[in-house]
């Protein structure tokens, strides 16, 4: 309780707590030799600390400068900072470099699987969450199961079951078996927050004469949104980083996303840099969007999300 | 079940039934056409013998089981597995840990540095294994020219091309991309730890190690056990770093299940084997997702 009232303001999130109790248990006579040493002491914590920020950001700084290099700078001088700044590497990969195919590609296969995890999922973990129905626990199990079983283990029967059903090399296949791959996650996850919410409210809501369904659209749905934006966050950035996927059930190479295609485009060759790098730019622009606006999200729904590996 | 006051419970029972069902339909659909079907059908290919393009499936019995653990390729991508995941989860998670109990004694720019730590594990892991070829590049590659630049051209290596340090190479990617996870699970933990433990052993005069193993490390042990399952399971999933940066090569030095399983079924055509070393992985990996799931349960519960 202390620590609260000893901690400068705001910034909850921020697990501070121990340095910030130091103040109160400090013995009044070895405190300013102390506090001579905490500022060394922190000092000593933020070079060690930026040094290994530097040390993680090195790689995507290289990636945005040598993007937005001039092509002759590029050659002249790989790893300096930029001395000149053009999109010209980007304008090669967009159109040369097919990325702007790429592009589009990845938001049909992201932007419909996300969409249909949020909805199946939500209405799935409700469900499991709050409905008395048959069979309940044996298919909350048979879903569950996939968060066990690695993708490995069915991987080539599913591509020769896409084959047989005529959804190989079709966006509808990727995006069927990318949803899929999310429900299991999804359902547990939006379970829990159907799970957290008080049981008065669909009470008082049948009192009033509510069905069920509308119990279930009207007051539990909104209630609700905040796990469904940290899900969708998360299912967006799964399905536009995912490579494997893509990889095995796309082999005709003209739906490739940017993952495989940026694959394609630098494996077995001489690589020119400026436009590789702008490849990879571009690969990473909506990640690194998504990442810096909803970073609450995207840290929620990774934390959950590890469950899936 | 209590409740229904104004309709009587037998039509709620039925009403939350109808809609019960309605509701899980189209994620149970799913699941058993893109999940339980093909799941099912890759034992049967594990007892097969099948090109995947004209010929029927034969029946070999056991027969892929067989060649499997008689296949030295597959001890040796298991070995490279065992090493990944060794210092794959050892590496991410010492090192997270030592970050963030740096971390979370940092008032100013915590948010700053938990961002940065972060970033790498949403990004791609192909961007990641691109980029990272690159600074790995013999000639041009950013390593080389630095080392050469300091003074240290003797300790050049073709990091990717020289079978003996190529494994090592890419896990140092991997080991980069990681961490950062590692960083923001053990930072949530520590802010839970009980501040009054670590002070009363402070003044008892332990040292900042010392606090951290005695103290600190037991009160999260949870969440480092978690952590590091996760990792472990993770390590027998790795595929794309390692197939973009290296595709397995140079001379197999870093194959690996999933690669070689891969390998067998769209280089080699060879359905049915490749699904058996898939089912291996399998093998391997579930004991560890149990205990997850285990740790998991014991973990929200304690939470609540």
């Amino acid at each position: 309780m202390t620590t609260l009232v000893e901690r400068p303001m705001g910034r909850q999130q921020d697990p501070d707590g121990g340095e910030a109790h130091v103040t109160v248990t400090r013995e009044p006579v070895a405190g300013r030799r102390k506090s001579g040493r905490s500022l060394a002491e922190s000092l000593g914590r933020h070079t060690v600390l930026t040094v290994l920020a530097l040390f993680t950001a090195f790689p995507v700084l290289l990636i945005v400068s040598t993007a937005l290099k001039t092509p002759a700078d590029v050659r002249v001088n790989p790893f300096g900072l930029f001395s000149s700044f053009s999109f010209e590497n980007l304008a090669t990969a967009w159109t040369v470099g097919r990325f702007g195919e790429y592009a589009w590609n990845s938001v049909l296969l992201s932007v419909p699987t996300t969409i249909l995890v949020v909805l199946l999922s939500t209405a799935a973990g409700y469900a499991f969450a709050r409905l008395q129905f048959w069979g309940r626990g044996v298919l909350f199990s048979l879903i569950m199961l996939g968060l066990l079983v690695p993708f490995f283990t069915y991987m080539i029967p599913l591509y020769f079951e896409l084959k047989t059903i005529g959804l190989l090399d079709t966006l509808l296949g990727v995006i069927l078996v990318m949803t899929t791959g999310g429900l299991a996650f999804g359902t547990f996850f939006m379970r829990s927050f159907f799970l957290n919410l008080p049981s008065e409210l669909e009470q008082a809501a049948r009192v009033d004469g509510c069905s069920e369904f509308g119990i279930f659209w009207r007051v539990m749905l909104p209630l609700v949104r905040p796990g469904m934006l940290a899900l969708a966050v998360f299912m967006f950035l799964y399905t536009w980083n995912e490579f494997l996927i893509p990889l095995l059930y796309l082999p005709g190479g003209e739906l490739r996303p940017l993952t495989t295609g940026l694959y394609m485009f630098t494996a077995g060759r001489a690589i020119d840099i400026g436009p590789m790098a702008a490849g990879t730019l571009i690969t990473i622009l909506p990640v690194l969007l998504v990442f810096l606006v909803l970073q609450r999200q995207v840290t929620q729904g990774f934390l959950a999300g590890a469950v899936k590996g | 079940m209590t409740s229904a006051i104004s309709l009587g419970p037998a039509v709620t029972r039925r009403a939350q039934a109808r809609l019960g069902l309605l509701l899980v339909l189209p994620t149970l659909a799913l699941t058993v056409v893109f999940f339980l079907i093909p799941l099912v059908t890759a034992f049967f290919y594990s007892f097969v013998d099948y090109d995947g393009i004209s010929e029927n499936p034969t029946f070999v019995g056991f027969g892929n089981f067989v060649e499997m653990f008689n296949d030295p390729e597959v001890w040796h991508a298991l070995g490279n597995n065992l090493v990944w995941i060794f210092f794959g989860t050892i590496g991410p998670v010492a090192i997270g840990f030592g970050i963030a109990v740096l971390l979370s004694g940092v008032k100013r720019g915590s948010v700053v540095y938990r961002l940065v730590f972060f970033f790498p594990y949403v990004l791609p892991g192909v961007a990641i294994a691109v980029v990272w070829g690159w600074i790995y590049s013999p000639r041009s590659g950013w390593l080389n020219q630095t080392l050469e630049a300091v003074g240290l051209g003797a300790l050049r290596h073709g990091w990717l091309g020289e079978p003996g340090i190529a494994l090592y190479a890419v896990l140092v990617t991997a080991i980069w991309a990681v961490t950062g996870f590692c960083v923001v699970v053990f930072l949530s933990a520590l802010g839970n730890v009980d501040p009054e433990l670590v002070d009363a052993a402070r003044i008892d005069g332990a040292n900042a190690m010392q606090r951290s193993w005695y103290v600190v490390l037991p009160q999260i042990m949870p969440v480092f056990l978690m952590v590091v399952t996760l990792t472990l399971i993770s390590g027998f999933g790795v595929f794309d770093i390692i197939y973009v940066m290296t595709a397995g090569g140079p001379a197999n030095s870093t194959n690996v299940l999933g690669i070689y399983a891969y390998q067998n079924a769209f280089t080699l055509n060879r359905i049915g084997y490749a699904t058996t070393i898939a089912l291996l992985i399998t093998a391997l990996s579930i004991p560890f997702a149990i205990a997850l799931n285990r740790l998991q349960r014991r973990l929200s519960l304690e939470g609540a």
